[in-house]
């Protein structure tokens, strides 16, 4: 096991790498950069200011130079300084990660809590009334945009009870139940979206493991309805599951940026897009590799999950 | 709206120290204490850097942490030569003919930080504005350059005196120095600091700046007008999102809207479902207008240009586009908003403003004459930035110039690109919007018609428009430079030189416990919010 995880950090590490330069690359390839969103805000462009611009932020460089000190940076573990704020990324980003992964991992609990249940009723049910109408739910879940979804929300709240949640962040300790309620309705909108997916991937799955020979011997042998379905049948047929959960993760931490726009909450997503707009490269490089590293762990976890959930699943061998 | 008083009054002006105009704008007695939340759109562009910015979204939410020499009163609406109260200066002088302006700062006045304020600061400021040789600091981005380019010195005699030279009579720099774009920096601050943080003389404190989240002010407590301000703090709330800010002011969350944001529809949206809310409609001093490439075929011929003017139909445009949230007029805001602008009857006769088949039929003759026909249609590309406003316009224009034979395709440009593009001259024609800093046409002509200003996107370049801006603001009697700024507006509608389509309405929202706080006919000018208090 310890070999097949260093195995897997290894190649992560490759990845990451070669994330690095697809990242760097494909910013340098955007049109305009920071100088030219500089001058936006100036209304009027200087060639004589842009080049001493260029010169202080060190954008006069060769790109190879600036990728090789973009990646002394990163393992010396400073991040660089954001172009937009004048401040080190780290201090920028640092904050704006607890909410993003507060909001995904609320967002996945909600969409496990509906999905796997509903799946598993709409699989027992198949061709039911009950069926039909879960298939319906998960269908508009899978159909809605989100920020459709949200925006909805928002606009319903206010114009029925003449409220929203904060548009500012309120932290846990400042006031639990305030920072509950903030964050409630974007992880009920998010995650009933998810939910939809995972909704039909446990159904598709279940019905699958449940025409199988051991089922029907479980069932011959005396076994409850509920034991054959939890006990025996969910436990093989929620690794494709646990797969789609982790695919979800990875995605909502770089995917939530209209979640957070559209229920104003300062995460990773909102303002990544916000520093590609900006040009801003230190914020997005080290953002996009942050994602790119999760992404990678939550692969790595899920796998490791496999070997829990499913005893002839062995790493290292 | 009343013109200016005669220019002798302006020689002496003794300005009231308290920054209050003789009429407040709440009878009821202010009470001390208490927050309010104020919106913004977008994060601060260039922090409080508002010496290296050009945008609303540095400008207004810098307000509250700096002062001018000169302001327009805060509690009153217009802003004219009437309306101008001293700010960090007591009183002011014009000397040998409008040649020197000299200024007498107040006394006992304080930076953020604790350090005197004085005539250094003053000189500080305007020769990095002027990028004076021997100025001490340097802009990293100067806009607004142009502004000082009569300012032939500064001198400071004594900490509390500072003296502009000119090189010829302008009364107008007066009316730019008011500007919200003309806060007074800090000598012994690194200008490049303001970027990060804000240290001014302001009635209100930056305690923190959560970037892409909120602004935190507290009460200054020794500004220098005693007593004020009213309010303990204020916070400017960052919102994206356009239906979550209406959202949030709808839902109270938010006391104060951004100025600018709230179109008739979103009032009408808001009024109806809060009919609490106070709105008010002002004008903005931005106006919808199309730069054409006079430098290139086929913009290069006037009658093209005219043709492209006589098309749009601008009262057609003002339903279509902001359903009525709009004023049509020419180079200058017109009246009752702004004090240069063009009476209606002036208007009538330029390009666009008649009837709109007649104006097309027009449009469409100077096009045959210059070989466009239908069978021989004028094909172009109108770029515009990709953002609603600007699309909707564009569209809109897109329109109106097929019904005469010019076919544009529309062609959206990112932000960061925008103003590069639009000042290397890399376009054939397009849809822009333009926002004033002060209703004063020295400001507007040199940055957006003078020969060679970067700003000046269509290239245009007449000498005689130049000798007409240039006489307008020697020009010391009010009535006769009104006389040539409304030649001068005539000119250059006639020369097509940037169509002017509209002049934007905001509908200025706050809820009913904000008092005091007047929005003026000019987004950039007002939110010092030294005298707005809370009534809850």
């Amino acid at each position: 096991m310890k070999t097949y995880v260093a195995q897997r950090l290894g190649i992560g590490l490759l990845t990451l790498l070669g994330m690095s330069i697809v990242i760097f690359g494909m910013l340098r390839l955007a049109p305009g950069d920071i100088v030219d969103i500089l001058f936006s805000t100036g209304g009027y462009v200087n060639p004589a200011e842009r080049a001493a611009i260029e010169r202080e932020l060190g954008l006069d460089r060769p790109v190879w130079v600036q990728y090789v000190e973009w990646l002394r940076q990163i393992v010396t573990g400073d991040l660089g300084k954001s172009y937009r704020y004048d401040l080190p990324a780290w201090e920028i980003i640092r904050p704006l990660i607890p909410v993003t992964l507060e909001l995904a991992v609320l967002s996945l609990v909600v969409s496990v809590l509906l999905g796997v249940p509903f799946g598993v009723i709409s699989a027992v049910r198949q061709d039911t009334g009950l069926d039909y109408v879960l298939r319906v739910f998960s269908l508009a879940g899978l159909s809605m945009p989100s920020f459709w979804l949200g925006m909805v929300i928002i606009l319903s709240l206010v114009a029925w009870l003449g409220w929203i949640p904060p548009v500012t962040y309120v932290s846990p300790t400042e006031n639990f139940w305030l920072h509950a309620v903030q964050f409630a309705l974007p992880s009920l909108a998010v995650g009933y979206r998810s939910s939809a997916l995972i909704m039909r991937i446990t159904r598709s799955s279940l019905l699958e493991v449940m025409r199988e020979d051991y089922i029907r011997t479980a069932r011959a042998k005396g076994q409850s309805g509920s034991v054959v379905i939890w006990r025996h049948a969910l436990q093989n047929a929620i690794l494709p599951v646990v797969t789609v959960i982790g695919i979800e993760f990875a995605f909502l931490i770089g995917g939530l940026v209209v979640t957070e726009t559209v229920f104003n909450l300062p995460g990773l997503a909102r303002f990544l897009v916000e520093a590609i707009l900006w040009r801003d490269y230190p914020i997005v490089q080290n953002l996009v590799m942050f994602i790119a590293i999760v992404v990678i762990l939550s692969n790595l976890v899920v796998d490791m999950l496999y070997g829990f959930l499913d005893p002839r699943v062995r790493y290292g061998n | 709206m009343k013109r200016s008083r005669t220019a002798s009054a302006q020689v002496l002006v003794l300005a009231a120290g308290l920054g209050l105009g003789a009429t407040l704008a709440s009878a009821q007695t202010p009470k001390s204490g208490g927050h309010l939340n104020v919106m913004l759109r977008e994060d601060l562009a260039q922090g409080f850097a508002v010496h290296e910015s050009s945008t609303i979204s540095t400008s207004f939410p810098s307000l509250p942490c700096f002062n001018n020499l000169v302001f327009f009163d805060q509690l009153k609406r217009p802003e004219t030569p009437d309306t101008l109260v001293g700010d960090l200066a007591e009183k002011w002088s014009w000397q040998d003919s409008y040649r020197n302006l000299v200024f007498f700062l107040r006394k006992n006045v304080k930076w953020h930080d604790g350090q005197p304020f004085t005539s250094k600061d003053v000189k500080h400021t305007f020769d990095m504005l002027r990028e004076a040789p021997d100025a001490p600091a340097k802009l990293r981005i100067n806009p607004r350059k142009d502004w000082y380019a009569n300012v032939d010195a500064v001198e400071a005699p004594d900490p509390h005196t500072v003296v502009f030279r000119l090189k010829r009579p302008q009364p107008g720099l007066l009316n730019m120095l008011a500007s919200g774009y003309t806060p007074i920096y800090a000598a012994h601050v690194n200008p490049a600091t303001y970027r990060t943080s804000c240290i001014g003389t302001g009635p209100f404190k930056v305690k923190e700046w959560r970037k892409g989240e909120y602004v935190d002010y507290v009460k200054n407590p020794d500004y220098f007008v005693k007593g004020r301000p009213y309010l303990d703090s204020l916070r400017y709330v960052v919102i994206k999102e356009r239906g979550t800010r209406i959202a949030a002011i709808q839902a109270g969350q938010l006391d104060i809207s951004f100025p600018g944001e709230t179109t008739k529809t979103a009032a009408e949206q808001l009024k109806k479902a809060v009919p609490q809310l106070v709105i008010t409609p002002v004008a903005q001093a931005v106006s919808d207008n199309i730069i054409m490439n006079v430098k290139k075929p086929p913009f290069d011929n006037l009658k093209v240009r005219q043709a492209v003017s006589y098309a749009i139909d601008r009262r057609g445009l003002i339903q279509a586009v902001h359903q009525g949230g709009a004023v049509a007029g020419a180079s200058m805001q017109p009246k009752p908003y702004g004090v240069w602008g063009l009476l209606e009857k002036d208007l009538a006769a330029l390009p666009g403003y008649g009837k709109a088949e007649d104006m097309k039929a027009r449009a469409r003759k100077l096009l045959g004459e210059s070989g466009v026909t239908p069978q021989n249609p004028l094909r172009v590309e109108m770029a515009t930035r990709a953002i609603a406003i600007y699309v909707d316009m564009a569209s809109f224009v897109i329109n109106e110039l097929k019904q005469v034979g010019i076919e544009a395709s529309l062609k959206q440009v990112e932000t960061a690109q925008w103003h590069a593009m639009a000042t290397r001259g890399d376009y054939q024609i397009g849809a822009n919007l333009t926002g004033l800093g002060v209703d004063e046409p020295d400001a507007n002509y040199y940055e957006n018609y003078a020969c060679g200003s970067p700003r000046n996107y269509s290239q245009y370049c007449n000498e005689q428009v130049m000798k007409m801006i240039d006489q307008q603001s020697q020009e010391l009697n009010p009535q006769k430079r009104l006389q040539m700024l409304t030649a001068l507006q005539q000119k250059i509608e006639e020369d097509a030189a940037r169509p002017i389509l509209d002049w934007k309405l905001d509908y200025y929202t706050v809820w009913p416990h904000v008092k005091n706080l007047v929005p003026h006919d000019n987004i950039y000018n007002f939110g010092r919010m030294a005298d707005v208090w809370r009534d809850k």
